[in-house]
């Protein structure tokens, strides 16, 4: 419970900013977090929570930002009404590949793999179609309007990705609470025994990745919808699955609040990196890249272990 | 030592910029707060890191040459001799950090943006920039789409994509045309992007309207590391034109596989991109250059305002005169046009500048500005063709420094 509490606490603060902040630079920086840390959530549920580990998590982004930027361009839909359909075909997609993967039972490193293949696949296929603009990709016509799911303001996309982040969050509490949850972990930690106690282990491993799948895609349909413009390797390309991946990672996989501590880590990092170091081409790209190997070599169950009073690192790299 | 202190004198002022923009945010204060005297502060932004990084920095020396010779010149004068200092920016070849480098630059107070080299991330900036209604000077950005948006602050010097196109197949036509129509087959291989598909469906849907028979189009991808088996295809479909639309890397291989299995088309003609717009090209591959045609961003190489640029950016350490650095600079000095006119460094009087520019003094082949919906009107391309080892302007006629050799003869 007092996680829920701490959720709608974090939640009201953050709906509360606009009325204190009025820096467009904060309010992007805001925003930019909530939407990695959505990314990351939608992450983790299949794999911090599942235990699947995907490295193609941009294939669920892609189908959402393609689905809402070609129902919008090729056939005049509302912004609004192509979101629940995007993240339906996200839904849908992870269906596909969960189906395909976990009937033949890939698991751990092909697991990967596989993720990986279908983003790629994906990748090209939306590379030659004419209905995804093919190379050329998609740009959404500029109408600003709240109906258009175009704000004029940063603070009505806040509100927008704070729903969508407050939700992915009510999802991962919701399986660190409910039996359908303990299933999934069970099935994380051991498969086997999972099965032998009457799991149905391909039922619940589907369905973590189709709702993993639908959050991705809502993040998509964000995407398009703040910055007016896809292409295949904006969507479907690695560094939206590793963008999804690192927030996680660094915040503590498996958990809560991991990938919100995870992308408010990063992209603070990012930012001051960015800030100090912007003049010199690249050398904010190393040290955000050393402070990376730094917080996976020191944190290894990321910011929340330590928060939660993990072990230290003992010399020789094992753990006490 | 100095340049040491310099270093560190500049680190505790962006401390203190970036903590001061955040605190009157924080503060509910506005958060823009422009200085009425001292330097006129101007964005410089482009990807400097990733997979864009040689064209952005490249930008960048453009945009700071510009920057540096209107200080030296005594700034703008119409401000009391106001300085431009620089902020600079780096999208890291990605339009989400592009937008967010613009938050940046609007909590700097800066009076007006030039960058940021890709279409994607120009996309994206403009629109981030319109929000502050802060003018922004495209340098390069060629998709169409930028202009036609109806965003009141943006400012495209150059051609567009649709523009340089269309103006690329007539002088082809032309080309071809005072040869005697010798062409008549074309084969198109393209990257994957925006840039090369976007080249190839419009050459593909228009050619044949002109007489020319498109034989096959080849897509690629980036990297690609192999044209073996592409130039196998072009050898046994024999085109009489090649028609390369990728970057400098898989260019560069494409002819030189074509060299090595002795593919020789009566031309290899570039639209927007190609080894004869790439002095840099021609310096690295001399024994496969000679003859190539490009339709691409040049300047009047009758000016010598042009020239004197090219001569002070060889002159540095391992640059080149690309179209990167002089659209920059160029860019840089029709905002301050801008800024000069407007005497004043309010955004709003300087966009109203802008949109009534009729500047001439610049060395590009575009004559006085003309803004409609933000696209410079008389902005144009020029045609190219390396010859004796260097870049020569063969079409239109009133830039021309040779006549163009076609077909061509290895």
């Amino acid at each position: 419970m007092k996680d829920l509490i701490a959720l709608i606490v974090f939640g009201i603060v953050v709906a509360a900013l606009p009325l204190f902040v009025s820096s467009g630079f904060v309010l992007n920086i805001v925003i930019m977090t909530l939407y990695a840390a959505l990314l990351g959530q939608a992450w983790n549920i299949l794999g911090g929570f599942g235990g699947q580990f995907s490295f193609g998590h941009a294939v669920f982004f892609g189908t959402g930002a393609y689905a809402a930027a070609v129902l919008q361009v090729k056939f005049g839909w509302n912004a609004w009404a192509a979101l629940p359909a995007a993240v339906a075909l996200g839904a849908a997609v992870g269906a596909f590949i969960g189906a395909l993967s976990f009937r033949y039972g890939l698991r751990g490193s092909y697991f990967a793999l596989v993720t990986l293949a279908f983003a790629e696949v994906f990748r090209i296929l939306s590379n030659t179609f004419d209905f995804t603009g093919a190379g050329v990709g998609l740009m959404i016509p500029l109408t600003e309007s709240a109906g258009n799911f175009q704000f004029t303001s940063r603070t009505g996309f806040l509100y927008v990705i704070l729903g969508f982040t407050l939700a992915a969050c009510l999802v991962a509490w919701w399986l660190k609470h409910s039996r359908y949850g303990a299933w999934l972990q069970a099935v994380r930690d051991n498969e086997e025994s999972a099965a032998a106690l009457g799991v149905n282990v391909f039922r619940v491993k589907l369905g973590a990745t189709m709702i993993s799948g639908a959050l991705m895609s809502a993040g998509g349909v964000f995407y398009v919808q703040y910055f007016h413009y896809i292409d295949p390797h904006i969507a479907y390309g690695p560094g939206v699955s590793i963008e999804a991946l690192l927030a996680p990672i660094v915040g503590g996989i498996g958990t809560l609040f991991g990938p919100l501590l995870g992308a408010a880590a990063l992209h603070l990092f990012g930012e001051l990196t960015r800030s100090f170091m912007g003049d010199a081409p690249g050398i904010s790209l190393m040290v955000y890249g050393l402070l990376l190997v730094l917080m996976v070599t020191f944190l290894p169950r990321g910011i929340m272990g330590l928060l939660s009073g993990s072990p230290p690192v003992r010399k020789g790299g094992s753990r006490a | 030592m100095g340049k040491q202190n310099s270093n560190r004198r500049e680190f505790l002022k962006r401390s203190a910029a970036v903590a001061a923009a955040t605190a009157t945010g924080l503060a509910g204060f506005p958060a823009i707060v422009r200085g009425q005297s001292g330097p006129i502060k101007i964005g410089v932004l482009h990807p400097v890191s990733g997979a864009l990084a040689y064209s952005g920095g490249l930008s960048r020396l453009g945009a700071q040459i510009a920057i540096d010779e209107i200080n030296a010149a005594g700034g703008i004068k119409s401000l009391g001799g106001a300085k431009i200092r620089t902020v600079l920016g780096d999208a890291q070849s990605k339009p989400d950090v592009g937008v967010s480098e613009v938050e940046k630059m609007n909590a700097e107070g800066v009076s007006a943006i030039v960058g940021a080299y890709a279409s994607a991330i120009c996309l994206a900036t403009t629109q981030a920039a319109a929000k502050y209604n802060i003018p922004h000077v495209v340098d390069v950005g060629v998709a169409d789409q930028i202009v036609e948006r109806g965003l009141k602050n943006v400012f495209r010097f150059a051609p567009g994509y649709r523009t340089v196109s269309q103006q690329a197949m007539n002088y082809l036509h032309i080309m071809n045309t005072l040869a005697g129509k010798p062409a008549k087959t074309v084969m198109i291989i393209h990257e994957e992007s925006l840039f090369g598909t976007g080249t190839a469906n419009l050459l593909s849907q228009q050619l044949p309207g002109m007489g020319y028979q498109i034989v096959d189009v080849v897509k690629h991808a980036n990297p690609t590391r192999d044209f073996n088996n592409i130039v196998l295809r072009m050898k046994a479909l024999n085109p009489d034109i090649v028609i390369p639309a990728n970057y400098y890397n898989e260019y560069a291989l494409l002819v030189r596989t074509m060299k090595q299995q002795n593919v020789q088309p009566k031309a290899i003609f570039s639209v927007l991109g190609g080894g004869a717009s790439s002095f840099k090209f021609v310096k690295e591959f001399p024994d496969v250059a000679n003859g190539i045609i490009d339709c691409n961003h040049w300047y009047n190489p009758k000016d010598k305002r042009a020239l004197a640029l090219r001569r002070k950016v060889e002159a540095m350490k391992g640059q080149f005169y690309t179209y990167e650095v002089f659209l920059n600079y160029q860019a840089v000095h029709l905002l301050a046009d801008g800024i000069e006119r407007a005497k004043s460094r309010d955004r709003a009087a300087i966009i109203e500048a802008l949109s009534n520019s009729t500047w001439d003094k610049h060395f590009m082949p575009y004559g006085p500005t003309k803004f409609v919906n933000g696209q410079n009107q008389g902005a144009q391309p020029l045609m190219m063709q390396v010859l004796k080892g260097d870049i020569k302007v063969v079409l239109p006629n009133t830039y021309a420094q040779a006549e163009p050799v076609f077909p061509w003869k290895a």
